[in-house]
């Protein structure tokens, strides 16, 4: 029998316990374009890669505000996410009503994350499609998450969701301790780009057009830069096109790459 | 696995020609994978200990904790899907703050997982929903003193004096029969239990792990909590010297 | 009706045998079942479309609230009056919410006791579930709280009878005081007081503090001293204060309860003075 026959919804196990419904919505993710997130010890800088579905239309947003201090970037179906994010301003908002305080990072994503996992077992409804990258200052500090469809938050000091995810997480990884040492939000930001520049495929480049860019941190409010105000921070950069194309006769760096992309590894969430 | 393709596993709440339950049992298989949790009972509280396994030098060290606390006095550790366990847990808050509106008292640890088993069993009934893909070990201490529990996918539960889950559990549980259950503190425990995950964890050995431990005893007042930072600090360095004198021995 | 009641009528007369009404009493006998009875209709409640709590029954009296320098002092006596009757006399109505602020309430103490279990509950989800040292429930997170529970109630119109004070830390570690009551209504400042203490302790409690920012000169001891004396004028003049009262200090170094504190250095030479009031006739 060829057929997959565990994988028609979200409330069957296949025989080594796998939910294949989750690990496919795991996979929507990878369909949207790629969101890099990383934090500083003050602060957390998101960047998204926007994509536009013919020449002559808008390009899809890939930041949303949650609250002052709290934004997300997506990838995968941005309706989900809508949804999510309606929620979590929702959840924000109630935090100043009830308690006079913004809401903790932490509380936001766990709260996300309770109501994903219900759609992961039940019948008659999907798992979200969509990956978020939380971005977030709170009493505790900086804060990044990642969250996915299965459930699962986990807190990181860099992440990255969508396609060609990988190459970028590999930058933040070389990185990590200087995007940890950074001391102004400018260096943080170009890390950022850095690390989403590796994402892109050869016949692209970053643009102010297709980038866009948050970040919220130490007395800095959630703030988005989009278009012509994303100019100044791609002026920063040595180039705009991925490096691993443009070194491309520097095997080493190529080979190293390469390999690192067919890291392909399914990622439904368990603990191991 | 025989039963393969005969069509008796594809939907939960269905019985195959022999009874078994297949969905409930592909649910153990999720936990099987997951990291190994333990938990000990003393006679003076209980301490719960889980491995965590590290898949990225992205994540935050000591963040996103995977032991967690249902009320003051119970606290709980379990393998398996995640997001499960924080289900199954909110659902234990739940029961615990209903108990303390009629009753003011604390909920009692065996009344608790009462109310969970019941619970967890509900997801085994009907072909709407799945099992919960977790075991769980939850203990803690009310007026009758520490309580230990383990409780499974299919909803049944035990007591325990020693109990493990997830993919080390064999090799937990073999170590944890050794243990004198009845005389053994909570102070010693936590030594034990950080030996005895790190000794579950030795197949494992490419992948780092962290160490999360939590107790609950008379010291703490009755307490669920982590234990102190040096402490853990203090456990960890036993359990990893223990791992050089196992390698002298070998060469 | 007269009916003649042999013993073996009286055996099988007085239960009705109709299966809709089976066993109730036999019309026949005891004349048709008043139902109005049954349903203890109370015509003149029944003329509202509901009805709540409009009075409180057991009560306590003033709560006294001041911030000095390094912290807030709270006071509250013992007492639970039901109405001038000195019901009880060992009500603890001050609290500890959380590791730093406390509650102080006055008014109605089963709703006191239930705000008691809320704020319980609100400790254990606030601090002990999925805590990772962020969100400390501090003193204004606990007065916005209470606050919502208090309006939310009134809008019911079904309010909460009581007047509370809520003290410890603002979010930047200065002194907290505010005031809330069973209207929702809320309002802050270096000297509070609920109840009576609003007339009689306001004004002593101001002479040490006139300008709201002054706390910041005042001395715990200072502070002290006018509650002490604050509470001393509200045992002479409130018919419904006690003696024994209990005092909280929260500061740096945490939150200290003093219980039974008495009223010190009374004098009732006045006493003597009022006339026209009780037995004594012009």
């Amino acid at each position: 029998m060829f057929r997959n026959n565990y994988d028609n919804d979200s409330v069957t196990y296949s025989p080594t316990g796998r939910l294949f419904q989750v690990e496919y919505a795991l996979e929507a993710i990878k369909q949207g374009s790629a969101a890099v997130g990383l934090a500083s010890k003050t602060h957390v800088v998101l960047v998204g890669l926007k994509r536009n579905a013919e020449e002559l239309g808008s390009y899809q947003k890939k930041l949303i505000k949650i609250d002052d201090h709290m934004g997300v970037a997506l990838a995968g179906l941005a309706p989900d996410a809508r949804v999510l994010s309606n929620f979590l301003r929702k959840q924000a908002m109630n935090s100043k009503m009830v308690f006079n305080r913004p809401l903790s990072v932490s509380k936001a994503v766990y709260s996300i994350a309770d109501k994903a996992q219900q759609n992961t077992q039940s019948y008659g409804s999907r798992p979200y499609g969509v990956g978020l990258l939380v971005s977030g200052y709170d009493d505790t500090g900086a804060h990044l998450y990642e969250f996915q469809p299965s459930g699962s938050v986990l807190e990181y000091y860099g992440a990255s969701i969508g396609a060609r995810s990988q190459a970028a997480r590999t930058y933040l990884e070389r990185n990590l301790e200087k995007i940890r040492d950074c001391e102004t939000p400018e260096e943080l930001i170009v890390h950022g780009l850095n690390a989403l520049r590796d994402t892109l495929s050869q016949d692209v480049e970053l643009t102010f057009k297709n980038t866009s860019v948050s970040i919220v941190g130490k007395d800095t409010k959630f703030t988005t830069y989009d278009d012509e105000d994303v100019q100044q921070w791609l002026d920063k950069l040595d180039s705009v096109t991925n490096s691993t194309h443009r070194d491309e006769d520097d095997d080493e760096e190529a080979g190293d790459n390469a390999e690192d992309q067919d890291v392909t590894e399914d990622r439904m969430e368990t603990d191991e | 696995m025989s039963s393969i393709g005969t069509g008796y596993d594809l939907s939960n709440s269905v019985f195959s020609p022999d009874g078994r339950n297949f969905q409930v049992e592909y649910a153990m298989k999720a936990v099987e994978n997951g990291g190994t949790s333990i938990g000990i009972k003393c006679k003076d509280g209980i301490v719960l200990a889980c491995e965590k396994i590290i898949n990225s030098k992205l994540l935050v060290p000591g963040k996103n904790k995977r032991i967690q606390t249902i009320d003051n006095h119970i606290g709980v550790v379990y393998s398996g899907l995640l997001p499960d366990g924080r289900h199954f847990v909110n659902r234990g808050r739940d029961e615990a703050q209903s108990f303390k509106s009629i009753y003011k008292n604390s909920i009692p640890v065996p009344y608790l997982m009462d109310r969970l088993g019941i619970y967890v069993q509900n997801y085994t009934c009907y072909n709407s929903v799945r099992p919960f893909g977790i075991v769980s070990i939850v203990g803690g201490i009310d007026e009758n003193g520490p309580h230990l529990y383990m409780i499974e996918p299919s909803g049944s539960y035990w007591g325990y004096s020693g109990a493990a889950t997830g993919k080390g559990r064999q090799t937990a549980k073999s170590e944890l029969e050794k243990l004198d259950f009845e005389n053994l503190t909570v102070a010693e425990a936590v030594k034990i239990a950080g030996k005895i995950i790190n000794q579950a964890h030795e197949d494992n050995k490419d992948k780092d792990y962290e160490l999360e431990i939590s107790w609950c005893s008379y010291d703490t007042k009755g307490k669920h909590e982590f234990i102190p930072d040096d402490l853990l600090q203090e456990v960890l360095k036993l359990s990893q010297e223990d791992d050089d004198e196992d390698d002298e021995m070998e060469s | 009706m007269v009916t003649v009641r042999s013993e073996s009528n009286l055996k099988n007369a007085t239960m009705n045998h109709d299966p809709f009404a089976w066993g109730r009493p036999d019309d026949n006998v005891y004349g048709k079942y008043n139902q109005s009875i049954a349903q203890a209709k109370n015509n003149e409640l029944d003329a509202f479309p509901k009805m709540h709590t409009q009075q409180p029954i057991i009560t306590g009296t003033s709560v006294l609230g001041i911030k000095y320098k390094n912290g807030i002092i709270m006071a509250a006596d013992n007492i639970g009056s039901y109405g001038s009757l000195l019901r009880f006399s060992n009500i603890e109505r001050i609290i500890k919410v959380g590791s730093e602020t406390v509650v102080g309430v006055s008014g109605d103490i089963s709703d006191f006791q239930q705000l008691e279990r809320i704020l319980e509950e609100l400790v254990i989800s606030e601090e002990n579930y999925d805590n990772q040292g962020e969100n400390n429930l501090r003193a204004p997170h606990v007065h916005e709280y209470l606050t919502r529970v208090l309006y939310n109630r009134r809008n019911k119109m079904n309010p909460l009878w009581n007047s509370i004070i809520v003290g410890g830390f603002d979010n930047d570690k200065t002194p907290f005081l505010k005031y809330i009551d069973l209207l929702g209504v809320t309002y802050g400042s270096s000297t509070l007081a609920t109840g009576f203490g609003s007339y009689l302790a306001i004004p002593l409690l101001r002479k040490l503090i006139p300008d709201d920012k002054d706390y910041s000169n005042i001395e715990e001891e200072d502070a002290k001293k006018v509650i002490q004396e604050c509470m001393r004028v509200l045992f002479y003049r409130d018919a419904r204060s006690g003696e024994k009262f209990t005092l909280v200090t929260v500061n740096d170094e945490g939150v200290k309860f003093e219980k039974d504190v008495e009223v010190t250095g009374q004098s009732w030479e006045f006493a003597k003075n009022l006339v026209g009031y009780g037995s004594k006739q012009l």
